[in-house]
């Protein structure tokens, strides 16, 4: 469903991500994971379209990544919810409705609305909004078009704990719906129970990419380590 | 074209809840009302005036013999109003080689530019819809120009329309200009080029403007001689929007029409070009994107200004002192600060040049044709500065972290060390200033120790006038309409009788030395009383997280 390949950004000299390649097979769920400035939000960042990439190929139900019928497959949940401070709630979905041609938003929407407890807010502007409540905003606005493709980057971070809970449960739904899944997240243990692969990422290197239990085999020999020890052991500073 | 219905749509939604907004606070329209109440009030009285005659009078008494035949008036003022719409007009080309010019919000990044939207039409409507608030600009400007000269001139409908078009016009016409600029930068790294013809044209027409003058009996009469000219209407954008404005003068709706024709077809040429280079422009709008919506939270007081703002050298490498343990932390921090804005923490560029001007103005005050009140002139600009940088601190610094209220120490050790490194660096510069400048000029040496405290006094006074509002009263109305009565209690009751007192020192004396007494005596007052509220407010200072 995805193919990255040969993936290189460059800030001036430096290079953000350094040619990296991967795959994201249909209904698979790989979660992306990475120390601070890995550069994990700047691959995710590049495959939708919102950075340029430096060189490299990146292709989405094999359209190119930039083409409009590439973005009629996948959503994005940013790290910040901005949301249009003069846009209710309600108007926010109305508007993602129209620009994803949603023929049945309506029914959709209080679905969302009432998964995220976000009813009552459904008249309330954006700019009354606590930035926990434009984070369901924005998992919301990108659920409702029913996308083949999810990129969410950080999607727990500001969301209180039933929130963080049914967004665990958006994920199972979603797999188990067969849709295809990278998200990019520090809380390890919200992606160990449903990704069918991690990636971990290290100064704009991919330094692991397979199955939890292959990487386990693969890097720590110990019997009962967690995806966080195999983390840690993988990112550590030679 | 679904993406243009649709931002239209959005647009609508956004106007149709902003009105609801103000139907639930019809306060928020006050100043609004203010404002057209003074246009109004204003374009009344200068209609009255217009009918009693005055101008018609003095034009019929005008000695025909005496007028020259260049009217040098009517073409200074046109010359002047052409150069300073070419100086903005370069200065926006100059600011165009350095940022993008964005048309979004963050929220558009988030939602539009991931949509299955075509980014070229996200950004043909966006363009286009930057005519509404320059228009709107240019609607408030010309009102309020035009109720200021209703007495000399006649503003019929169409002459009010030509003006607001050719104002609107000319701001409207820079977004899409800036914004081409930066895409044929990024796109084909052109910018030395942009630079060097923004620099030729500059040059160009600073030419323009010597040139004739040069060549004049007098400067002032021909510097303007061939930029007020009448060709100068074909030069883009400048020249154009004088042409629609000159209907005014000539009442020739084609001409005018004219020039409107040639911005739509400058603004359908440059609308192509940036469709045809931008490509995907959204890492290119990004980082622009994102600077404005900190610059709006920022204005609405959601996030306070970042010290960085400041900072000269981020990556300079510091051997620093250690002042000690507990609240000289914030010492520390602002010292640490400071060094990076400048070569020394004590004593920077800018106290350089600014003891260097004192300096300056001493010496040249030991000549004849100089007199020492300009030297006086400086030092009273200096108090004000001091006053204004007073106010300035309050709003950046340690005083908005939450570690100012975790630190363990006493409220007025850290309310001292917060400003130690100000008044430090204070009575240095007034020293290495007034010091020099006393003994040059001959002036009396009490001048040094009044300079000084004046100087302090009224940081203190400016800092304590910020900062007494922002911890004591909460947001809303009690800062805006409490903050505005207390800073007139100040002024009323503090800083007017002391300037006053200052003044009647300085009539009955003679003597500037008296009255910068008096004036460092009666700040004093004020900076003690300010202080001991603010010490007092201080302590329920809390943390405020958006």
């Amino acid at each position: 469903m995805l193919i990255v390949n040969n993936l290189v950004k460059k800030y001036g000299k430096q290079n953000a991500v350094n040619d990296i390649s991967f795959e994201l097979q249909g209904g698979e769920v790989v979660g992306l994971l990475g120390p601070n400035g890995a550069g994990k939000s700047t691959t995710m960042k590049c495959i939708v379209g919102l950075l340029r990439k430096t060189s490299g190929e990146i292709t989405l139900g094999g359209f190119d990544h930039l083409s409009v019928e590439a973005k009629r497959l996948f959503s994005y949940i940013p790290e910040t919810p901005y949301v249009y401070d003069l846009l209710t709630v309600q108007e926010h979905l109305q508007f993602i409705a129209q620009a994803y041609g949603v023929r049945d938003w309506k029914d959709k929407t209080d679905k969302y609305l009432e998964i995220f407890e976000l009813s009552d807010k459904a008249d309330k502007l954006g700019r009354d909004l606590s930035k926990g409540m434009r984070q369901k905003v924005s998992i919301c606005c990108a659920l409702l078009p029913d996308p083949q493709v999810l990129f969410f980057d950080e999607p727990m971070i500001g969301l209180d704990p039933r929130a963080i809970k049914n967004t665990k449960q958006i994920f199972k739904e979603l797999k188990n719906a067969g849709k295809t899944i990278l998200v990019s997240t520090h809380l390890i243990d919200s992606v160990e129970t449903i990704a069918d692969r991690v990636m971990i990422l290290k100064n704009g290197n991919i330094v692991g990419n397979d199955t939890i239990s292959n990487l386990k085999h693969q890097f720590v020999q110990e019997e009962g380590t967690t995806l966080e020890d195999l983390f840690l052991e993988m990112t550590k500073d030679e | 074209m679904n993406e243009i219905r649709l931002l239209f749509w959005k647009d609508i939604r956004i106007l149709i809840n902003n009105i609801k907004l103000i139907l639930k606070n019809p306060l928020r329209l006050l100043p609004y009302a203010g404002v057209v109440g003074y246009i109004f009030f204003m374009y009344t009285m200068r209609m009255k005036d217009r009918s009693n005659g005055d101008s018609t009078e003095q034009l019929k008494n005008l000695d025909l013999d005496a007028i020259p035949s260049i009217d040098f008036a009517t073409q200074n003022i046109i010359g002047g109003i052409t150069v300073l719409a070419l100086i903005f007009l370069m200065y926006q080309l100059f600011k165009a080689t350095k940022n993008n010019v964005s048309f979004f919000k963050m929220a558009d990044v988030n939602y539009l530019f991931t949509a299955p939207a075509k980014p070229e039409n996200i950004l043909i409507y966006y363009m286009g819809r930057m005519i509404l608030p320059t228009l709107g600009g240019a609607i408030i400007f010309i009102a309020y120009g035009a109720s200021q000269a209703a007495a000399s001139f006649d503003f019929t409908t169409a002459n009010l329309v030509f003006l607001v078009l050719s104002l609107a016009l000319f701001l409207f016409m820079l977004w899409p200009i800036r914004f081409l600029v930066y895409t044929l930068n990024t796109k084909f790294g052109v910018l030395e080029y942009i630079k060097t013809g923004v620099i030729g044209l500059t040059l160009l027409l600073a030419a323009l403007i010597l040139i004739p003058g040069l060549m004049a009996e007098k400067f002032w009469q021909g510097m303007f001689s061939w930029i007020s000219s009448p060709w100068f209407d074909f030069f883009p954008l400048v020249g154009w929007s004088r042409g629609i404005g000159s209907y005014l003068s000539h009442g020739n709706m084609l001409i005018s029409l004219g020039f409107v024709a040639l911005y739509v077809i400058c603004y359908f040429v440059v609308v192509k070009l940036v469709i045809r280079f931008s490509g995907y422009y959204y890492e290119d709008v990004l980082e622009a994107t994102k600077s404005n919506e900190e610059k709006l939270d920022k204005a609405r007081g959601k996030k306070q200004l970042g010290e960085s703002s400041y900072s000269l050298n981020t990556s300079k490498k510091l051997a620093l002192p250690d002042f000690g343990t507990g609240a000289k932390a914030f010492y520390w921090r602002n010292y640490v600060h400071s060094s990076r804005q400048d070569f020394h923490p004590l004593f920077g560029l800018y106290s350089l040049i600014m003891v260097a001007v004192g300096i300056l103005l001493a010496g040249l005050s030991l000549f004849d044709w100089f007199s020492h009140y300009f030297i006086y002139a400086y030092l009273m600009i200096m108090l004000l500065l001091y006053f204004f940088a007073g106010i300035g601190r309050a709003s950046v610094g340690d005083l908005k972290k939450p570690y100012f209220i975790l630190v363990p120490a006493s409220w007025s050790s850290k309310f001292w060390n917060l400003i130690k490194l100000d008044i430090v660096q204070i009575t240095l510069f007034c020293l290495m200033m007034v010091i020099p400048a006393v003994l040059i000029a001959g002036l009396h040496w009490l001048i040094v120790p009044f300079f000084l405290l004046a100087t302090i006094e009224l940081y203190l006074i400016g800092f304590g006038v910020n900062l007494i509002p922002q911890i004591a009263l909460d947001e809303g109305w009690d800062r805006k309409l409490i903050k505005p009565v207390m800073i007139a209690g100040i002024f009323f009751f503090g800083l007017i009788p002391t300037f006053g007192l200052s003044l009647v020192t300085f009539i009955i004396t003679k003597k500037f030395v008296w009255a910068l007494g008096a004036c460092s005596v009666g700040c004093f007052f004020i900076a003690a009383i300010l202080m001991h509220v603010s010490l007092d407010v201080l302590k329920r200072l809390e943390f405020k997280e958006v």
